[in-house]
């Protein structure tokens, strides 16, 4: 008896430690207050939530390393000048796993624990979700998602970074239909963010006076082997092939359908980066011939560019993407709106002036053109320009 | 007609890698009488030794994957030492809930050792091979003949030799394999070195058609419940049958009934099986 009892009170005691440990931990930092003072520095949080363990962890850490290497930047340049005043930059990361629920109650947490006036979120899930609360609870999301839902929501205190992708259809549309022909299978990620671009091609490819000739989806977490599922679409004698999801299960299903004689193009959805599948593919764009997608960061003509990518190298030894990339600029963005602002803790204030942070950018970090922002829907509205590959090489196709 | 048959060779190639994870997986159902969550980390470990003895050590293809069945093997009679063989006359829920422990573990010490971003296996059998308008590659001939020649010595081993047939005695009763003189402890470990062995070998054939990453596990290790369910819990044979019949399935179904329902059409079959024959097709005799 006496022997039991112990066990159970030594169970209650380790269950308890365990959560002492979770209040405890986590949390990066404990400065006081978004606009506080630490050790006689003005400090700002920043929040971030997005997947730092899990399949998506590489994801969420290459939005993340954007983020940081800005603030680094900012601060290494004196901090956020408001009337004189310094303030620090101080990233406060928090995982969520991918999921929405978990996105939820970090940002939460950040208002309470960090009072973060801004949260940054690189999916579309965790988006939806802070958007059902961020005007009650008077923060501004850094929302990474190209889903236009989330423009079309039209929250006041959401900043849409990434180029909305249904401004993609257009320029992915007429590039393939001239160069290969009408005839498209639809074989993207069997997520919802897949599905949600399957249904926003289909009906501007049809429209164009093309035909969908097959159209399913490739289970990326279930799927050992694309070949059957190839194999089906290519009976229908496709010109094209729409596909998409994380680069290199992506580049995967090009190896494949390749090797089972497709020679047409690929529509490529906006998650997945040429430069990035040209790694899985033995580092040579011969096999993406006649792919179109998102301009790799690496190839673009902005003057930022060069600099920016070698920089990027020697912090975390690898080229960045469009993930680091835009997480990057809407940071320094964000910054100095909160100059233009001349607040470091009112949202509203700073979203009003996003377009004067845009334009205040210093040349340096202008890595993507990014001309004005679109204060109804709070999107960014880039010069869109995207790659395809040409005998090898990545040309610039421009959207419009 | 040409469809057909590439989905034929399609369902045969899938069937393969299925096959051999299953064998594993029921193999070490006869010793711990509870389906190995651990299994999947196993082959996804197997599938990172092999990556690793080939870019890092610079091995060769086929040497890399002995070194990889050596460490996985290892790895799967450490687990059995140190996790299941304290567990054995603990009730059955304790094997699996060690066993979904040892699971997450290893994925997350995977993660930490190689982080968490996909890897690309590059085998030296890339080659592309048309007979008759259909598509081969000969890393896929590769794991259809690997696979059969994996399962004949798997074969003669446990039939014809002295060793294989301890492990077949002691997976029909362990008491009973005891009182003969068995050593009841040296065969548990064997068959987890075997089970680890098959889990190393299917990755390493299977790796290069699709990439390295720390959930590959998840990918492979409910269709092999699925196989050893429909073939009979503990079932050599039906883990072989099974593997095919799933492959086969998928890679029909999906081509003469539709791709997004191709998981529903094999458990449907399986639903069938069970109702036909409760115990899967070949139910091991002498139960449990």
């Amino acid at each position: 008896m006496g022997k039991k009892k112990f066990r159970f009170l030594s169970m209650i005691l380790i269950a308890f430690m365990f959560l002492l440990a979770a209040c405890s931990g986590g949390g990066s930092q404990t400065s006081g207050g978004g606009s506080g003072e630490s050790g006689g520095k003005n400090v700002v949080n920043i929040g971030y939530s997005g997947p730092l363990s899990g399949p998506a962890a590489f994801y969420g850490e290459r939005t993340l390393n954007g983020v940081k290497m800005a603030a680094e930047e900012i601060n290494e340049a004196g901090g956020i000048d408001i009337d004189g005043t310094k303030f620090e930059v101080k990233v406060v990361a928090l995982d969520d796993k991918y999921l929405p629920n978990e996105a939820g109650s970090n940002a939460k947490r950040l208002i309470q624990e960090n009072k973060t006036p801004i949260v940054f979120t690189p999916h579309s899930g965790g988006i939806f979700a802070l958007q059902v609360f961020n005007q009650v609870d008077n923060f501004i999301i850094g929302a990474y998602s190209s889903e236009p839902d989330i423009a079309k929501a039209q929250n006041p205190l959401t900043v849409m970074i990434p180029p909305r992708y249904d401004g993609y259809l257009a320029p992915f549309t007429k590039y393939t239909m001239e160069r290969f022909g009408k005839k498209i299978a639809f074989l993207p990620t069997a997520s919802q963010y897949g599905k949600d671009w399957a249904e926003a091609l289909q009906p501007y490819w049809e429209e164009k006076g093309g035909e969908v000739v097959y159209n399913s989806s490739i289970d990326f977490a279930k799927d050992t082997d694309f070949f059957t599922i190839i194999t089906n679409a290519l009976k229908e004698n496709p010109d094209v092939m729409f596909i998409g999801g994380a680069s290199e299960p992506t580049a995967k299903v090009v190896k494949q359908a390749r090797e089972l004689g497709f020679e047409g193009g690929f529509v490529i959805m906006d998650q997945a980066k040429l430069d990035e599948m040209k790694r899985v593919l033995g580092d040579s764009y011969e096999l993406l011939e006649g792919s179109i997608g998102v301009l790799p960061l690496v190839d673009s003509d902005e003057p930022a560019v060069p600099d920016y990518v070698k920089k990027y190298n020697e912090k975390f030894g690898e080229d960045p993407g469009s993930e680091a990339g835009l997480n990057y600029i809407a940071m320094h963005v964000f910054a100095k709106a909160m100059e233009a602002a001349g607040s470091v803790d009112d949202p509203q204030k700073i979203r009003k002036h996003i377009q004067d942070g845009l334009d205040a950018l210093p040349a340096e970090v202008k890595i993507y053109s990014i001309p004005s922002f679109n204060e109804k829907d709070g999107n960014f509205e880039h010069d869109l320009i995207v790659g395809a590959v040409e005998d090898g090489k990545i040309i610039h196709v421009p959207a419009e | 007609m040409d469809v057909l048959i590439q989905q034929l060779f399609n369902g045969l190639t899938l069937g393969s890698v299925y096959s051999l994870v299953a064998l594993g997986l029921t193999l070490v159902y006869g010793i711990l009488h509870i389906p190995n969550f651990a299994h999947g980390a196993l082959y996804m470990v197997g599938g990172y030794i092999t990556l690793t003895m080939m870019t890092q050590a610079g091995l060769n293809y086929w040497i890399a994957i002995v070194v990889s069945c050596l460490v996985v093997g290892g790895l799967a009679v450490l687990m059995e030492r140190l996790v299941f063989h304290p567990l054995r006359h603990a009730p059955a829920i304790h094997d699996k809930i060690a066993a979904i422990g040892i699971m997450l573990f290893l994925e997350a010490l995977v993660q930490f050792i190689w982080g968490a971003e996909y890897q690309t296996m590059v085998s030296p059998y890339g080659q592309v091979v048309n007979v008759a308008g259909v598509t081969l590659t000969m890393q896929r001939l590769l794991i259809i003949v690997a696979t059969v020649v994996v399962m004949i010595i798997l074969y003669i081993f446990l039939k014809k030799t002295f060793t294989g047939a301890t492990i077949i005695a002691m997976s029909q009763n362990r008491d009973g394999a005891n009182l003969v003189g068995i050593n009841t402890n040296r065969v548990a470990m064997l068959t987890f070195l075997v089970s680890g062995a098959l889990a190393a070998i299917a990755v390493s054939l299977s790796a290069p058609i699709n990439l390295v990453f720390p959930g590959m596990g998840h990918l492979v290790l409910t269709k092999a419940f699925v196989i050893i369910i429909l073939g009979g819990m503990g079932s050599i044979p039906g883990a072989i049958v099974g593997g095919y019949i799933l492959g086969f399935t998928e890679a029909l179904g999906a081509t003469y009934i539709s791709n997004d329902y191709k998981d529903v059409i094999a458990f449907v079959i399986l639903v069938l099986i069970l109702t036909i024959k409760p115990n899967g097709l070949f139910a091991a005799k002498g139960g449990h």
